[in-house]
């Protein structure tokens, strides 16, 4: 049974990194109709491939288009396994994010990756969307008693802008209260470095370990 | 050694080192759009403003001559926002502010096939447009030895700038004749702009598609999209008599080999290219570029004229920022970088 198991999370993992919707959809069936665990069919099958996909978006094998169609064949089974947990997996302690594009930008691309990775990885990551104005970012990470702020942009234009989220917080003493990260096309770790944010990454992949180092979590 | 400072206007400069002909010295150019060059500084010298100059040509046309005279770039670069195709095209636009450039609101299209096609004649319908064009024919017109380089967002942006970028770039390996279509469509309509352009009396055309990236679509999609369409465009540029620079951002190394494929005049990219390594490994090339945006918004201008040495030193062919200026940037940084190319 043991073997079983573990084949099949395999093969979910594999079709996931294929980008077999339809496949995934079939196993995360036969994993009910065996009655398999479902949150274990997430975690050690569709995570698992999400994850290798993230490996492989790193090493530029996948793109983008690539990426994104792993991350729909996972949102399949998830959606097929999800009404099927036993309660226990939807977890209180998951570390919590608050993630936009600030304002004056629209391109949310890098965004969606980052938030698409950190989710893969167990963050729960509150999605405030693209062109929001620096105090919303403040705002929003204070009701929702967020651990992290990721802020993305991808125009040299309002690079400005994410050092007054960080101005914004200073000025309200709760800078050490959240743990801030920076990233887009034109951001560099000088840069993040220089406005005062606790990181700076590169690519989604990289962003979603750089959110568990600063929350303290390693996965 | 013949001496031969001002051999040429700027516009002969900028024209001749495109078809690959001596000059002596590189032009300093930034081509609007994508690089727009309207920064904050020179809007609050002259009282002409954004975003009220992206609507009245004769706002634009007093702009654009206001950034050419104070930047010290060697041409006009209009328009200065790479929104006005999806405009067109049905996409909702927010005009930004005087500091804060137009931005896509929404796009019109949840997919490649919702698309609903319109006449490239709309092109003409669109106020925007029609200030941009009695911009090109007041300028050129006015100032025959400056450049007027007409910009245009890329193919590739375009439609994902008038389809939901997420799916669009699914829809690319997914439904790739549905995604062909809607690249296809916004090539021709982009070719009709173009034409317009030219017959508004543009000198230069320049291309950006900053969404069509190495890191985002990969080698394979690059050629099977941005180079196929990219082409397309500058062939169809290069048949109305008038020559095409291309703009591709980010690293580029997963994309390096096909830019020898593009049919541009000139290939402009990021900072953080070499465009020597470029120069070595493909001779024919014209290259520009790269000072990098980040250092002119926010180093000083001794800093900026020691690294225009360097690029000087490389022989780059076209002398231009890296990618699209802070509007923020000093104006005495900008002359920093215009002031070392043009007083050599």
């Amino acid at each position: 049974m043991a073997d079983t198991k573990e084949i099949m999370f395999q093969r979910m993992s594999d079709a996931i990194v294929d980008m077999d919707d339809d496949l995934v959809a079939e196993l995360s069936h036969q994993v009910i109709d065996e009655s398999i665990d479902a949150f274990e069919a997430i975690d050690k099958g569709l995570t698992k491939g999400m994850e290798r996909a993230g490996q492989l978006f790193e090493e530029e094998e996948y793109f983008v288009p690539e990426l994104l169609m792993c991350a729909d064949a996972m949102n399949v089974g998830i959606d097929i396994l999800k009404p099927h947990m036993k309660g226990n997996a939807s977890g209180s302690e998951k570390k919590k994010a608050v993630i936009g594009v600030i304002e004056g930008d629209t391109h949310d691309i890098g965004k969606n990756l980052v938030k698409l990775m950190m989710e893969t990885g167990g963050f729960e990551v509150i999605d405030l969307g693209r062109d929001i104005p620096a105090a919303e970012f403040v705002e929003r990470a204070k009701a929702e008693k967020a651990d992290l702020i990721c802020i993305s942009t991808l125009m040299t234009t309002t690079m400005d802008a994410m050092a007054e989220v960080i101005n914004i917080l200073k000025e309200q003493g709760i800078r050490e209260q959240f743990k801030v990260m920076v990233g887009g096309g034109p951001i560099s770790s000088g840069f993040a470095a220089k406005i005062g944010a606790d990181g700076y990454s590169k690519n989604a992949a990289e962003a979603s370990r750089l959110a568990f180092e600063l929350t303290g979590i390693f996965p | 050694m013949i001496e031969m400072s001002d051999a040429f206007s700027p516009k002969e400069r900028l024209l001749r080192v495109l078809s690959s002909q001596k000059v002596e010295r590189p032009p300093v150019i930034c081509p609007g759009g994508m690089m727009n060059s309207a920064i904050v500084d020179v809007m609050e010298k002259t009282g002409h403003e954004l975003p009220a100059a992206h609507h009245d040509d004769s706002l634009m046309s007093a702009l654009a001559f206001d950034v050419h005279t104070l930047t010290g770039f060697e041409n006009f670069g209009i328009p200065f926002c790479m929104t006005v195709e999806a405009e067109v095209l049905g996409s909702e636009i927010n005009y930004g502010t005087l500091e804060c450039e137009p931005k896509i609101q929404k796009e019109k299209f949840p997919t490649a096939a919702d698309i609903v096609f319109k006449e490239p004649k709309e092109f003409e319908k669109n106020n925007r447009v029609n200030a941009i064009l009695n911009t090109i024919h007041t300028l050129s017109a006015k100032h025959p030895d400056v450049p007027t380089i007409g910009s245009l967002t890329g193919p590739i942006s375009t439609a994902a700038s008038i389809i939901d970028p997420m799916m669009f770039l699914k829809q690319l390996r997914k439904d790739k004749e549905n995604s062909h279509r809607a690249v296809d469509y916004v090539t021709d309509c982009l070719i009709h702009f173009a034409r317009l352009m030219v017959d508004s009396g543009v000198h230069v055309i320049s291309i950006a598609d900053p969404t069509a990236t190495g890191e985002i679509l990969g080698p394979k999609m690059f050629d099977e999209y941005a180079v196929y369409y990219l082409n397309k465009l500058v062939d169809a540029v290069h048949k109305m008599g008038v020559p095409a620079i291309v703009h591709i951002c980010g690293r580029m190394e997963a994309v390096k080999p096909s830019v020898a494929d593009l049919h541009s005049n000139a290939l402009s990219v990021d900072a953080f290219v070499s465009l020597k390594k470029i120069m070595d490994e493909y001779p024919g090339i014209n290259t520009m570029g790269n000072l990098s945006t980040i250092l002119l918004e926010f180093s000083s201008p001794e800093k900026i004229m020691k690294t225009t040495e360097l690029l000087l030193r490389n022989n780059i062919h076209i002398m231009a920022p890296a990618c699209g200026l802070s509007t923020s940037t000093p104006l005495e940084n900008i002359n920093a970088f215009t002031d070392v190319v043009t007083n050599q």
